[in-house]
C-alpha cells in the first residue's frame, strides 16, 4: 500500500492507490515471463531432478502442494521435507512395538490375567503403537521447508498448540552454509543447511534435509533470478 | 476371606483405572484429529485426505476402545 509523498495536497494518513503496482501484476503474465519461468523450472530440475515419489522428501515445483501463507502469484520452487532415513529410529521402535504383545504371554503375571482384560490391554496397546507412529509420521510429513520465488519458509509443528513459522525474502539472504556430520549423514548424504538472513530471524536452517548441496544450488539459482529481477525493476 | 476381598478391590481398581485411561485416550484420538485438519490446513499436498481419513479411523477405534471398556470390565 503506497502513501503519497506529497504532504500538502492529502492528510498523510490517505491512501494514494498505487497504477504502477497494478501494470507491473498485469506485466507478470506476459510471454517473456512465461519462459522465464520455464526455463527457471528447467534449471531447478535439471539441479535436483524429477520428483519420482510422492512422499519424497525433495518435491520440485510441486503442483499439488499449497500452503496458507502463501501470495497467489507466488510459485513454489522446492520442498523439502527432512531424509526419510530420519524416520528410522521410530520406525525401528513401532516394529518392536507391534511384536510386544506376543512376547507378553512369556511374562508369568500378565499371563494369568482374565482373557477379556488380556484382549481389551493388546487392543489398547496397538491404538498406542498406531498413535505413536501416526505422531511421529506427522511431525515429519508437516515439517516442511519451502523455496519460492520470492522467499525461503520453515514450517514446523511441534504440536497442536505450537506451529512455527518463519520466512526471509530472497534478497535478505546473506550467507548459506551446510553441515553433513557424521557417518550416517555421509552416507545418506543429508544434512543441515544454514541461511543467513540480514531480516529480523537471523538463520533459518532446514535441518537433516536430503542432498544439501543440491539445495544451496537452487538456493543461489534462485537468489540470481532474484537480483535480475531487482535490476530489471520486476520485483513484487 | 482376606485374599478374596483383594482380589474384589483389585479387580475394581483394574476397572477404574481402565475405563479412565480409555476416556483420557478418547480425549487423546480427538486432538489428533483437531492436530491433523490444522496441520492439513497449513499444509496442503497429496496425502492429507489420506491422514485426516486415519485420524478419524482412530477416533472410532477410541469410541470402541471405552465402549469395550464399559462393557468387558
Amino acid at each position: 500500500m503506497t502513501r503519497s509523498n506529497d504532504l500538502d495536497l492529502v492528510a498523510p494518513d490517505d491512501v494514494i492507490e498505487n497504477k504502477m503496482e497494478e501494470t507491473r501484476n498485469e506485466k507478470l503474465e506476459t510471454p517473456t515471463d512465461t519462459v522465464k519461468t520455464a526455463n527457471l523450472k528447467e534449471k531447478i530440475y535439471g539441479i535436483v531432478g524429477h520428483t519420482k515419489h510422492p512422499l519424497s522428501s525433495l518435491l520440485v515445483n510441486p503442483h499439488v502442494f499449497n500452503f496458507e501463507e502463501k501470495d497467489d502469484a507466488e510459485k513454489i520452487i522446492l520442498v523439502a521435507r527432512p531424509h526419510w532415513i530420519t524416520n528410522l529410529s521410530w520406525i525401528l521402535i513401532t516394529v518392536l512395538l507391534i511384536i510386544g504383545p506376543s512376547l507378553l504371554k512369556f511374562v508369568p503375571l500378565i499371563g494369568e490375567m482374565p482373557a477379556k482384560l488380556q484382549m481389551i490391554s493388546i487392543f489398547a496397546w496397538y491404538m498406542i503403537t498406531f498413535a505413536f507412529a501416526f505422531e511421529k509420521f506427522l511431525s515429519w510429513y508437516f515439517d516442511v521447508y519451502i523455496i519460492t520465488d520470492e522467499r525461503v519458509i520453515d514450517i514446523n509443528f511441534n504440536n497442536l498448540l505450537d506451529k512455527k513459522f518463519s520466512e526471509t525474502k530472497l534478497s535478505m539472504i546473506q550467507d548459506i552454509t551446510s553441515r553433513v556430520s557424521g557417518m550416517g549423514q555421509t552416507i545418506f548424504n543429508y544434512g543441515n543447511v544454514y541461511i543467513q538472513t540480514a531480516a529480523e530471524i537471523p538463520e533459518i536452517t532446514f535441518e537433516m534435509v536430503p542432498n544439501p548441496e543440491k539445495i544451496i544450488k537452487v538456493l543461489q539459482v534462485m537468489r540470481e533470478e532474484e537480483e535480475k529481477e531487482i535490476l530489471e525493476g520486476r520485483v513484487r | 476371606m482376606m485374599f478374596g476381598n483383594l482380589n474384589n478391590y483389585l479387580l475394581i481398581a483394574v476397572k477404574i483405572c481402565g475405563i479412565l485411561g480409555t476416556l483420557i485416550y478418547l480425549i487423546f484420538s480427538l486432538v489428533i484429529v483437531k492436530q491433523v485438519s490444522t496441520m492439513s490446513k497449513n499444509v496442503k499436498d497429496k496425502f492429507n485426505g489420506v491422514l485426516i481419513a486415519f485420524s478419524y479411523i482412530h477416533l472410532m477405534a477410541a469410541v470402541l476402545l471405552v465402549f469395550l471398556a464399559l462393557t468387558i470390565l
